[in-house]
């Protein structure tokens, strides 16, 4: 069997997309001095009102604008959290993870009683074709042999994912906010002395974030699967902190980071139709990223030697 | 002379299911609770035990207190302490929990309190181990066997709409593990026993929430190995099979556990022709039968199958239209032929069973 078809490629873009707005989310965050290990739990709950939302409405755009808000809401209340009343930011996020997994249960049914009367634990019976987010076929761009194949047809988001890459890298280094965001990052002291609002850009950085993860929730829910059903983000949000830290916390090394993760799992999706044992193909994404971090971790080392040896 | 016979025949006929509830009344119900560990509204397991529970209380035949416990991690660690709670109270004639997540608990408690009784449903990891605890089991094997034996007609029969000339069955599963092998390798016997030349694509999710990673693999199945009828079994995760069916237009999706025709919206009902059935709900009540009857069930594993309604196949809706009449025989002999012991469908849990299952998986992959 053949492994590297088209259809191939298309499944390491669709898969890398989710990973990818949570990965950028992390990226902004980690220049701003900001750690938030709470975009998993972001996410499902992104996932959960993003489907809610479009079925609500009857339309996607708006369940994907409500996604984004109860991102946003959701990223501000860690951010209050964690600026305001100093809690641990890893605590925060820990809970943030934890409302993710038994938050949305709890609020799926409680809703679905008052609102229609009956407990759902997922939204599957709810959301038909129209409210998912809708692919694009690229004009020209589709008729191009092989290559067309790979990057036409994908989801709306997609499209988004990777112009937000570039929306990212502009953010953080050619406009005022982003030499802020960075600047907080380095040192907050510093920063503050020359009278920029500490608190301010933190709550805009996290906020940035919580927007990116849930973009991140929405495809999960609104494009990749249909509906939310509980814990159904697995893990994307914590591969995310990995891409990021893989990237070097870079913009365009944590996008090619989230590509890696996408292939390694679709390898594992196709290598299962040979018989591998799937016990075998299951962690085949977390050993990638095992050995990426230790190959990022000696690229680091040895950068570090060379320049130590030239200051010598 | 004759008339009189048959009104009189007729009113003892009539008289017969009139007997039995009383019989039942006369006796004191029993007091039961129910634990849930996740939460009803799966519209699966967790209903469908309520269901026959609630059936029972109707009759009279029991009092049910029913306990949501939760299902998520930060749950866990509820499930023993409720266990203990109602153990200790003392009031219940019988505890009822379910599935494979519950027998660490229920072992510590049940050995706790010897003199409680104790139902668990749907697994047999301690069965036989203590007194007081009654394994209830579901013969999957034998739901596979059907299922198997309809996959099997479908993918022959090219006069279906998005049925291919290829014939490539295709399952979807969480784990490769002896539960899950059991529908397996009753799956792979029905659809060998219709055609022998009939290839079956195997793939585990290796998890039951994630949805999309389940849809990755159905389209691989779709897509590489020409698949189109999928069965998953693989909880929630199950239904991202369903829905790469739908995209891809690739064929059939077969339900598991409860009728999923229910539970899907609009799109993805279509594509779903039928679900094979674990009756939880009727195997209680079975189970509450034998039990008034005097026939003690507990310190045992009882496994049911077709015969007992412990499993199923749903023949509405999709199947009933969608199918020839040749297949829907074919699936009636299978099952005819399952119930009266004529066939005896392989089982995973079977000494060396799994092993057995998973050469069987290899020997028949496209």
């Amino acid at each position: 069997m053949n492994i590297f078809t088209t259809d191939f490629f298309f499944s390491i873009i669709r898969i890398a997309t989710p990973i990818l707005l949570a990965t950028l989310a992390a990226v902004i965050g980690e220049k701003g001095g900001v750690s938030n290990i709470g975009l998993e739990g972001i996410m499902m709950m992104s996932a959960l009102f993003g489907s809610l939302g479009a079925y609500w409405t009857g339309s996607w755009l708006l369940g994907l604008v409500i996604a984004m808000v109860v991102g946003l809401i959701e990223a501000l209340l860690m951010g209050f959290f964690a600026f305001k009343l100093q809690t641990d930011i890893i605590l925060v996020g820990t809970a943030v993870n934890m409302i993710g997994s038994g938050g949305t249960i709890f609020l799926v049914k409680t809703i679905s009683n008052t609102v229609m009367g009956q407990s759902l634990t997922s939204t599957t019976s709810l959301i038909t074709k129209a409210h998912q987010i809708p692919s694009i076929s690229i004009p020209y761009v589709r008729d191009i042999p092989v290559v067309g194949k790979v990057i036409s047809g994908h989801s709306l988001l997609t499209y988004i994912a990777f112009l937000l890459v570039i929306f990212t890298i502009i953010l953080l280094y050619k406009t005022p906010l982003g030499l802020n965001i960075r600047s907080v990052g380095e040192n907050p002291n510093a920063a503050a002395s020359v009278g920029v609002s500490v608190s301010r850009i933190r709550y805009i950085t996290i906020g940035i974030g919580g927007v990116l993860a849930g973009l991140g929730g929405a495809y999960m829910s609104m494009y990749y699967a249909m509906g939310w059903s509980l814990d159904m983000v697995a893990g994307r949000g914590f591969i995310a902190l990995a891409a990021q830290s893989m990237g070097g916390g870079e913009p365009v090394g944590s996008m090619l980071a989230a590509l890696v993760f996408g292939f390694a799992q679709a390898l594992g999706i196709k290598v299962s139709a040979t018989g591998v044992d799937s016990n075998l193909v299951a962690p085949i994404p977390y050993i990638v990223t095992i050995i990426s971090l230790v190959l990022f971790a000696l690229n680091q080392r040895r950068k570090e030697r060379k320049r130590f040896a030239a200051a010598a | 002379m004759k008339k009189t016979l048959l009104a009189l025949s007729t009113l003892a006929l009539a008289l017969v299911p009139l007997a039995v509830p009383q019989q039942a009344l006369a006796a004191e119900p029993r007091n039961v609770v129910y634990l849930v560990n996740g939460n009803l509204g799966d519209k699966s397991f967790f209903d469908s035990a309520k269901a026959g529970l609630d059936q029972l209380e109707a009759d009279g035949r029991i009092t049910l207190n029913t306990v949501e416990m939760g299902g998520t991690d930060a749950d866990q660690p509820k499930w023993l302490s409720t266990l203990y709670e109602v153990a200790d109270s003392g009031e219940y004639d019988l505890i009822v929990c379910g599935t494979f997540q519950m027998p660490d608990y229920l072992k510590e408690v049940a050995e706790a309190y010897p003199d409680q009784k104790f139902l668990i449903f749907d697994d047999d990891t301690y069965a036989g181990e203590d007194a007081n605890v009654a394994n209830i089991v579901f013969r999957q094997n034998d739901l596979g066997y059907i299922i198997g034996t309809l996959a099997g007609c479908m993918t022959l029969d090219t006069n279906v709409e998005r049925i291919n000339e290829d014939k490539v069955i295709g399952f979807v599963g969480g784990y490769d593990s002896p539960v899950i092998n059991d529908f397996m390798t009753g799956y792979i016997t029905g659809a060998q026993a219709v055609d022998p030349d009939i290839k079956v694509d195997v793939r585990y999710t290796s998890d039951y929430v994630d949805t999309a990673k389940a849809k990755e693999y159905g389209n691989s199945m779709i897509n590489d190995s020409k698949c189109d009828i999928i069965w998953g079994v693989a909880g929630n995760a199950g239904n991202g099979a369903a829905e790469a069916v739908l995209e891809t237009g690739g064929g059939w999706f077969i339900g598991v556990d409860s009728d999923q025709e229910l539970t899907f919206s609009d799109d993805l009902a279509a594509i779903t022709l039928t679900s094979g059935l674990k009756n939880v709900g009727n195997s209680l009540i079975w189970f509450m039968d034998q039990w008034d009857a005097g026939e003690e069930l507990f310190g045992k594993r009882t496994s049911l199958g077709i015969v007992e309604g412990g499993v199923g196949i749903v023949t509405d809706k999709n199947y009933d239209t969608i199918t020839s009449d040749e297949t829907k025989a074919a699936v009636d002999a299978a099952i005819e032929a399952v119930s009266s012991g004529e066939i005896v469908v392989p089982s995973a849990f079977d000494e060396g069973g799994n092993e057995a299952a998973q050469k069987l998986r290899d020997s028949v992959r496209p």
